[in-house]
């Protein structure tokens, strides 16, 4: 039994359909990925997860227990659309959010004082948060989003707003949140932050799943079969086993070939090794961008 | 509950610690003073400033020009009627030294036609000080041609100003109710009505708006229902608005007792009776009769059914504007959406001061039994007392409809809060409710 379990969610507006049968399933202490294009249902189903929105048919579970009111207090979450009380004390306003969901007082106080000394924003406890940067009043969103220690988090493009170096921090505390046994769920449009941390993906088209599995999976189903090969001489084209493909831009060294269906790697490479000088080669794997832009594309185009 | 709890507590906090809140607490009452007292303070400098007018007057009779006193503001010089033909040419020879010329006419008895001539303005005051003067003058002569004794002290004591003193059989025996003070303190409940609504309305419909171009408002439906945080702002606002209510009733009391002790009213000697005090006193027996039947007032029912009328109608219009608050992203769009409920307020409003001539009339019953006009109109009827059963049908119809506009509203702001961009209809609202 998966940790959060989505079933078969529908949900519908007066003019369109948001979900239509959606399922998920979330392993414990996983960081999952939930893609998808603007307008896919992405923000529609977090905020069913977060009981922000009912679904009109499905259920979701958490634990193995159909969820309730009282779960959110076990969820923590990051809004796309977000922002902090611009008036109230950087102090205040983490201690307000934590006892929202459920903290004591003396408890939210404590763990407020722990994120901020990590955050090195010990000196910025009481001063009004319009005064603090962009980049800090993320930070201070950020504690805010996990001040109550949350089995669950949900951060719908968290790195949106954070300069590199802030970022980089980010992703180093959403891991170790990870280590710690959290649940990530992690929405974003920034595919290399997928390939960089996420486990599992979902991707979201037109209200429904359309790809689905784990990165390493998903990049093997989409993988065409193109070997960069470095070698000093100039491979021909040898049609039974392969075709040569024009050089990747980024790396105009690397000969790519494509190969010939049916041949496996091992015959084109022993085959290579014979006539050319290999110095070394590579099995190009597709980003997730690639696969995530041609899922897209192949799925609008076989609906219309 | 105890999330509720904290949004009041946040909700009140971020008004109350506010500079504009301390601002417009002590601000308001200043600016009430002021508001007050500046016409009086122009009035009194422009009389002091200006220069005493010099007015001749040419007393064609002989017999009236004496009647006219001279004082800080106008020097009355009289003149001889037959010495002056050209009234004009009088005026013109004195080369700007005349203000105005009064003309008493030898036919005065007859026509009680004055004139007053001047080449600059003729002031109200002049014209109402001369007709007062000479009406009583002109009057007294009319009497003394008539040739009976005593005549004058006989119309005196004809005079009479009836006082009329209404009388209530109630319950507790007869009382003097009082028109005057029943509609003062009906007044008075409407207004506190009217203002506090339209003011803390206006206040959780910003605090709404607020959260939603902020963004911050995503961030707290994730730990709370929509329904909670609307609630939340609703009860916090209500209660900064007591606040602020009480800190004036405690400033009104201490303003009071100072300004008591040091205007005191002293006792007015026997000796010093003179035609103004004797006016002073008449006035002082109404002011006697207003306080006599302000005292007579049942207040505690009063108290009580305000209290009631208060928490029913600012939980009905500030539902309303925290649903349509919800619906725009900035304050500038919210026009669209609080007009018609301004216009309600209106009505309510012009209701209850048309209510006031005759507060049993129909349009005063049917006003106080209708929800939205119910909280304005009733404090009018208040205090004229109202049947026990039309009070029971408004409060329960007010508290029905409240309740109702607040789910209908708390299934808007749940939609409404989360919705940017595109300008929301109220089509959009509409369906937003189903």
């Amino acid at each position: 039994m998966a940790y959060l379990d989505i079933n078969n969610v529908v949900k519908r507006y007066e003019e369109h359909t948001a979900l239509d049968g959606v399922s998920m399933q979330v392993e414990q202490g996983v960081i999952y990925g939930l893609l998808g294009p603007n307008g896919a249902g992405k923000s529609t189903l977090i905020r069913i997860i977060n009981r922000i929105l009912a679904a009109d048919k499905g259920t979701v579970t958490l634990n193995g227990k159909q969820m309730t009111d009282d779960d959110i207090a076990h969820i923590g979450y990051l809004p796309e659309e977000r922002g902090l009380y611009k008036k109230m004390k950087v102090g205040d306003h983490i201690v307000y959010l934590g006892r929202l969901k459920g903290m004591t007082k003396a408890d939210a106080v404590a763990s407020m004082h722990w994120w901020l000394d990590r955050f090195d924003l010990k000196e910025w406890e009481n001063k009004k948060v319009e005064n603090l940067s962009k980049g800090m009043q993320q930070k201070v969103q950020f504690i805010g989003t996990v001040i109550h220690r949350p089995p669950l988090l949900i951060f719908d493009e968290p790195f949106s707003g954070f300069d590199p170096v802030n970022a980089e921090q980010l992703k180093v505390e959403i891991l170790a949140l990870r280590d710690q046994g959290s649940t990530i769920l992690f929405s974003t449009h920034n595919m290399a932050s997928v390939e960089e941390v996420c486990q599992q993906i979902t991707l979201l088209n037109h209200a429904k799943v359309v790809l689905t599995g784990s990165v390493d999976e998903v990049k093997q189903q989409h993988k065409k079969n193109i070997i960069a090969v470095q070698t000093p001489d100039k491979i021909e084209a040898n049609d039974a086993l392969f075709k040569i493909l024009p050089p990747d831009p980024v790396k105009k060294q690397d000969t790519r070939i494509k190969l010939a269906q049916g041949v496996n790697v091992r015959d084109a490479i022993n085959w290579l090794n014979e006539h050319y000088r290999l110095t070394g080669f590579t099995e190009v794997l597709p980003s997730m961008n690639e696969i995530f832009i041609e899922t897209v594309k192949s799925k609008n185009a076989t609906e219309q | 509950m105890n999330k509720l709890r904290l949004i009041i507590a946040r909700e009140y906090m971020s008004i109350v610690g506010r500079k504009s809140f301390i601002f417009m607490t002590l601000g308001m009452p200043l600016l009430f003073i002021l508001i007050m007292a500046v016409p009086i303070g122009l009035a009194y400098l422009n009389d002091k400033g200006s220069d005493t007018q010099q007015i001749a007057v040419i007393d064609e009779t002989g017999r009236y020009a004496a009647a006219l006193h001279s004082d800080d503001m106008y020097n009355f010089v009289a003149i001889k009627g037959d010495t002056v033909t050209n009234a004009r040419e009088f005026y013109d020879k004195a080369n700007g030294s005349l203000d105005a010329i009064i003309i008493i006419p030898r036919n005065v008895d007859s026509t009680g036609v004055v004139n007053i001539f001047s080449e600059g303005t003729i002031t109200p005051a002049l014209v109402s000080s001369v007709r007062n003067v000479l009406a009583d003058t002109i009057q007294s002569a009319h009497l003394a041609a008539m040739g009976i004794p005593n005549l004058q002290e006989m119309v005196d004591k004809a005079h009479v100003d009836v006082d009329v003193r209404s009388i209530k059989w109630s319950e507790e025996g007869e009382q003097e109710s009082s028109t005057d003070a029943a509609m003062g303190l009906g007044l008075m409940l409407s207004i506190i009505t009217y203002m506090f609504v339209l003011m803390y309305g206006a206040m959780i419909m910003n605090s709404v708006i607020e959260e939603k171009t902020n963004r911050i408002v995503e961030v707290v439906v994730s730990s709370c229902r929509p329904f909670q945080l609307m609630l939340g702002k609703i009860i916090g606002v209500g209660l900064v608005g007591l606040t602020q209510m009480a800190i004036w009733i405690v400033l009104l009391a201490i303003v009071g007792t100072v300004a008591g002790s040091a205007f005191g009213i002293g006792n007015v000697s026997p000796d010093a009776i003179s035609p103004e005090a004797l006016a002073q006193a008449k006035d002082m027996g109404a002011m006697e009769s207003i306080v006599r039947q302000t005292l007579s007032i049942n207040y505690l029912p009063i108290v009580l059914n305000f209290i009631i009328y208060f928490i029913g109608g600012y939980l009905l219009y500030s539902s309303l504007f925290a649903g349509l608050g919800s619906a725009v992203d900035q304050p500038s769009d919210s026009s669209q959406f609080t007009t018609p409920v301004i216009l309600i307020m209106l009505i309510a409003f012009y209701a209850g001061m048309a209510c006031m001539e005759n507060p049993s009339g129909p349009t005063a019953v049917w006003c106080s039994i209708i929800p939205f006009t119910s909280p304005v109109v009733m404090m009018i009827r208040l205090p004229f007392g109202v049947p026990t059963w039309q009070l029971l049908l408004s409060i329960a119809l007010l508290f029905g409809t409240a309740l109702f506009i607040t789910w209908l509203a708390a299934r808007i702001y749940r939609r409404g809060i989360l919705h940017y961009g595109k300008k929301a209809s109220f089509s959009d609202l509409f369906k937003w409710m189903k």
